[in-house]
């Protein structure tokens, strides 16, 4: 049986990755990392952005230069800034320090902050070489890793291997749906004439996390088979939505698939 | 510092002094009025210290028509040049309480994250444009009586050759 992703994923922002527990590294006899964690903690109240938040970071890496989180923790107030080198300067030594806990997340922020599509697959598939366990998923939760992968792959042109990668993603044992998952295939199939397959999918993102999108979609489905009365009847449900602000989103950035007004009002006018 | 890293010896000294010498203001990427390039009409509706971040908000970008007229207006205005450059252009700036642009301020960046010059064919476009835009609307806080406040905004822009291939966020 699937389990569904919760609500809870929406909750998790890029500000609240977790501080490590510091008892652990003292566990471990690593004194030099535990001074460090604990140097961390100062930082604890002010603002990622802040100059007191840095400054404190920089403390704990002058503490122990080959502690990952630190770098980790100053790359992101540069990334959401859209200091793209300054941010991959500061990731790649999170990488490099732990590449297990921060390859996965390195990954999806190329992809959602940057396109940086090849990049992406790149990081990913080195996780994948590296770990024995699930990779986990992006860094605001939406999306498993193998999701973003074949939205890469999608992006790159290569739709099919980006239908076999979600595919197989979804019957993996113990899989948890992503809020977007069902969207995004179902626009696969549908980019591929698949129109069966299209449908499909748009139903079941309505029935798990009903949204402006998949009756957008499922209405472009209708006018390729011709049928124009259930085209209407989906597109007006996908304004009713939109208006309600039920519609993919992203503080940060514009997903992809993403409907605008712009697009309801074309697909409007190419009905009447 | 050198008993440190030759103490340690895993890392490289470098790291350490590229943090050390990081100048830091109230925030990351805040943009300080320079009077030899900034539009001295520009005005900011409260102090340098009140700038919040357009995603501080939660509503995403706010410009009329959203993201397709972004797309719209610089796939209209913007024209290819013959350069052969790939890499990542951002323009990060500020938008006041009205929705006026100014502080502009230009990165760039290679496909390997590296800094990177653009040809000034490009840069100029695409700085030219980018002042030009007259969409950006104010953002209010519902949180502080729907008081618009002034933010700054990013577009990264993803050139190849001479073209704008995909413009963030």
């Amino acid at each position: 049986m699937k389990l569904y992703l919760s609500f809870f994923f929406l909750a998790f922002s890029y500000n609240s990755f977790t501080q490590p527990n510091c008892n652990y590294f003292l566990n471990e006899g690593d004194t030099l990392k535990y001074e460090a964690c604990l140097q961390t903690e100062n930082a604890k109240g002010h603002y990622q952005f802040s100059k007191e938040y840095q400054i404190a970071m920089d403390k704990a890496i002058k503490i122990d230069p080959t502690f990952a989180y630190p770098y980790r923790a100053k790359s992101v107030a540069y990334l959401k800034s859209g200091d793209f080198i300054e941010w991959k300067r500061l990731i790649d030594l999170a990488v490099k320090y732990d590449p297990l806990g921060n390859l996965g997340y390195r990954a999806s922020c190329r992809y959602q902050f940057f396109r940086d599509y090849g990049g992406t697959i790149v990081d990913i598939e080195e996780l994948l070489r590296i770990s024995n366990a699930d990779i986990g998923h992006s860094a605001n939760g939406n999306y498993h890793l193998q999701v973003v992968r074949a939205l890469c792959y999608k992006a790159l042109g290569r739709k099919q291997k980006a239908i076999d990668l979600i595919e197989t993603q979804l019957q993996a044992e113990g899989y948890v749906i992503g809020i977007y998952d069902y969207i995004h295939l179902g626009v696969l199939y549908l980019e591929n004439g698949d129109l069966s397959n299209a449908k499909l999918n748009f139903k079941k993102q309505q029935d798990y996390n009903d949204l402006a999108e998949n009756h957008f979609y499922m209405s472009k489905v209708f006018k390729a088979e011709n049928n124009l009365k259930k085209a209407k009847i989906e597109l007006q449900k996908a304004v009713e939505l939109y208006e309600i602000g039920y519609v993919m989103s992203d503080p940060y950035v514009h997903p992809v698939d993403k409907i605008f007004w712009s697009m309801i009002k074309v697909e409007q006018k190419s009905l009447n | 510092m050198s008993f440190l890293c030759l103490s340690i010896g895993m890392f490289s000294c470098n790291e350490i002094k590229d943090i050390e010498k990081e100048p830091y203001l109230r925030w990351v990427g805040d943009i300080q009025f320079d009077e030899e390039i900034d539009n001295p009409d520009f005005k900011l509706c409260y102090t340098d210290n009140n700038v919040r971040q357009y995603f501080n908000f939660s509503k995403g970008v706010q410009y009329k028509g959203e993201k397709p007229a972004i797309d719209k207006y610089f796939l209209e205005n913007y024209k290819p040049t013959e350069s052969k450059q790939i890499g990542f252009l951002r323009i990060r700036f500020i938008v006041n309480c009205k929705g006026e642009t100014g502080r502009f301020r230009l990165k760039g960046m290679g496909q390997d994250y590296q800094p990177m010059a653009f040809d000034k064919s490009i840069t100029d476009q695409i700085l030219s444009l980018s002042k030009k835009m007259d969409g950006w609307l104010p953002i209010e806080m519902e949180e502080m009586n729907n008081t618009p406040w002034d933010y700054y905004q990013y577009l990264i822009f993803k050139i190849d050759g001479g073209n704008i291939i995909e413009i963030m966020p």
